[in-house]
């Protein structure tokens, strides 16, 4: 399968790490505005040609896939211009700036018969798998709730709030957290389905470029409530996902490898919390060494990335189901279009 | 002459502006939009531009009346992809702006990283060997974007045929800039000290900025590249010694021969880090061997391509690093122009 790339920042190294780990894959080229950026990226992960222009690109490759990796506002753009060029399209959280840009291009890719895919590697991350295989098996029991909190710094100079360049990111509705949103989403929708109400509170507590730093908001779902939302404020950073079932509960950080879980217990019940108390030690410890050999191969906080590119391009090659479907992707999206502040800063 | 600099409110760059006024330039500074000015001991003479070379769409317009483009903008901070984008591609952006202009003669600051320690045997000089491809990519951030900053501004050069001169510091030091990646690895206010008797490549940000300023008018300058350390430099043990003692900050000192440290790291890079995300730089072999492998460091090239030597020695240096409240104001005199 021939596969080309547009955007080679910091998440496009993820993208041809992995593609580079896949079987049956060719990246056939590399755009970026910046020749030098493109030429260092096929340089470094053995492509061998590189372009300044997409257009020139997709005309001379026609690629099977195109990895859009550019930011968000250009998304639209490229990926129109990729469906035109009959390519499969993945493209990097958040797919559009507006739900209008995504329903064109959704009706676009159903025309040409190509698969519209978004990046949601969070819901492809160890925990919340293993969280879903035990759901599918009936052993969690039905979801009631699910909890996602961002906890994240995102004042530091070099990131969104630079006060030099503008951050792309602080063209969205809602800033830098809206560069978020689809995390919270695609795990909000992924364990209790698409919404049906939902209720935002986007605040500001510090003095900075950012038009907020806190968002937390409540949704009513197909399946069960959410309660998600992004702190910069609170300390340390932290990415808590707490899912609540008939039969059992679940804790995980995903910017570690933690998941703790608590469910029926054969002892007495004065004992239980003892005994909870004792497994939640063990499993918090065995999480400390594997997070730190974590660190040490493979993409780390990433490898939902690496799993969603591994399952999409198996099912682009067998025919079977995608991981991400274009019903989840607009589904997701219009939860965050409920979600986004009503009167942008 | 007018020279436009840019990176002019770094650590370097401000005393650079300082060298050329003192040379008899007229200076265009380009800072970034959003610097404070007020702490930049620069005369009113100084014109500033504002620009962010990641993004602006008028950086033609600094090099109006410019005859020569210092070019010491580089981001050091942040992640690889952050110092590529502000380092590289920010190059990029302002050469080609430079090309549109009648500017001519450029003086880049590349660095010491852009050599290949590993690959380099006694002496490290303008002759030894550069990192290769695709070995760069190992390297950390720093040293990719300096790496690919000289190959850019080459390939500019050579396709406009503009006079360059490439300028590779070593360890730049001064007033809160005195601890050096050389001196090993920190904890805490302690230190382990690899290779203690080591030297290290360094040259004092005054002696630097004086080197910068005679290259942006010296026609030997034009088309070299040239190496800028003081002289052999210090040995790794007694420069820690002056910084502890001038930072008043006390701590430990642990000695560790640099062949037992490196052997160390190759055997748990081997057995453990070798597909590593995250590990301090300090545990891969090759980036131990970029801060602290031993080597014979020269100047002769840059001592006798510009008749240079450097204005301060090492005890002054120190003094006014340490000292800053005793500092003079006024930049160090300039030693005369290579006949």
């Amino acid at each position: 399968m021939k596969v080309a790339l547009i955007g080679a920042g910091q998440i496009a190294r993820q993208h041809l790490a992995c593609l580079k780990s896949l079987p049956d894959i060719e990246i056939a080229g590399i755009s970026d505005l910046s020749p030098a950026a493109a030429e260092a990226a096929a340089e470094r992960y053995g492509v061998s040609a590189w372009f300044t222009d997409h257009r020139a690109m997709l005309e001379k490759i026609r690629p099977d896939v195109v990895h859009i990796t550019t930011p968000p506002t250009s998304h639209f753009r490229l990926a129109r211009d990729s469906i035109d060029a009959a390519a499969h399209v993945l493209v990097e959280k958040p797919i559009t700036s507006t739900l209008e840009e995504l329903e064109i291009l959704k009706g676009q890719a159903q025309r040409g018969g190509r698969h519209l895919i978004e990046d949601y590697n969070y819901v492809f991350n160890q925990a919340p798998q293993r969280i879903l295989e035990m759901i599918e098996t009936g052993e969690f029991g039905k979801v009631t709730h699910i909890e996602v909190l961002i906890c994240l710094d995102i004042f530091g100079p070099d990131g969104f709030a630079d006060p030099n360049v503008s951050h792309p990111a602080l063209d969205l509705a809602g800033g830098a957290i809206a560069d978020f949103l689809p995390h919270l989403a695609s795990l909000a929708h992924r364990f209790v389905g698409a919404h049906r109400t939902a209720h935002s509170i986007w605040t500001k507590r510090r003095n900075s470029i950012l038009p907020y730093d806190e968002f937390h908001a409540v949704i009513d779902a197909e399946r069960g409530t959410a309660s998600i939302g992004f702190s910069s404020n609170s300390q340390p950073d932290g990415f808590w996902l707490r899912v609540y079932g008939e039969r059992m509960q679940a804790t995980a950080n995903l910017f570690e490898t933690r998941l703790t879980l608590d469910g029926p217990r054969n002892v007495p019940k004065p004992l239980r919390s003892f005994f909870n108390g004792l497994d939640e030690g063990r499993t918090i410890r065995r999480a400390a060494f594997a997070t730190l050999l974590r660190k040490f191969k493979g993409p780390g906080a990433y490898e939902g990335l690496w799993e969603l590119l591994r399952r999409t391009y198996r099912a682009l090659g067998d025919g079977s189901a995608l991981p991400v479907t274009v019903n989840d992707i607009l589904e997701v999206n219009q939860m965050i279009e409920a979600l986004k502040p009503k009167e942008p800063k | 002459m007018k020279a436009l600099v840019t990176g002019a409110n770094g650590f370097l760059g401000r005393r650079v502006v300082l060298a050329l006024l003192a040379r008899g330039f007229e200076v265009r500074a380009m800072v970034r939009p959003a610097t404070r000015l007020d702490q930049l001991d620069w005369p009113a003479s100084v014109e500033i531009f504002r620009a962010d070379l990641r993004t602006s769409l008028d950086l033609k317009r600094a090099f109006e009346g410019v005859d020569v483009l210092l070019h010491l903008a580089a981001v050091v901070s942040g992640g690889e992809d952050a110092q590529f984008s502000g380092t590289v591609v920010g190059t990029e952006r302002l050469l080609d702006a430079m090309a549109a202009t009648r500017c001519r003669r450029l003086v880049l600051c590349s660095s010491f990283s852009v050599y290949d320690y590993g690959a380099t045997h006694r002496i490290l000089d303008e002759n030894s060997p550069l990192h290769q491809l695709p070995d760069i990519y190992a390297r950390d951030g720093y040293t990719i974007s300096k790496w690919w900053q000289e190959r850019v501004t080459r390939r500019h050069a050579a396709k406009h045929g503009w006079d360059l001169t490439v300028l590779r510091p070593g360890f730049i030091w001064g007033p809160d800039h005195s601890y050096l990646a050389a001196l090993g690895q920190q904890f805490g206010r302690h230190h382990l000290v690899i290779g203690p008797m080591t030297r290290i490549p360094m040259t004092h940000v005054e002696n630097c900025a004086d080197v910068f300023a005679i290259a942006a008018t010296s026609d030997k300058a034009r088309g070299q590249t040239l190496n800028v350390i003081d002289g052999q430099g210090e040995r790794i043990w007694s420069y820690l010694s002056d910084h502890m003692r001038g930072s008043g900050a006390p701590g430990w000192r642990l000695p560790i021969p640099y062949r037992l440290a490196i052997s160390i790291v190759r055997l748990a890079y081997l057995t453990g880090f070798r597909n590593a995300t995250k590990v301090p730089s300090i545990l891969i072999p090759n980036r131990l061997e970029s801060r602290l492998k031993p080597l014979r460091f020269e100047n002769r090239k840059l001592r006798e391509t510009l008749n240079w030597s450097p204005p301060l020695d090492y005890a002054k240096c120190v003094e006014r690093t340490y000292r800053p409240a005793q500092r003079p104001e006024v930049p160090v005199e300039p030693a005369p122009l290579p006949a």
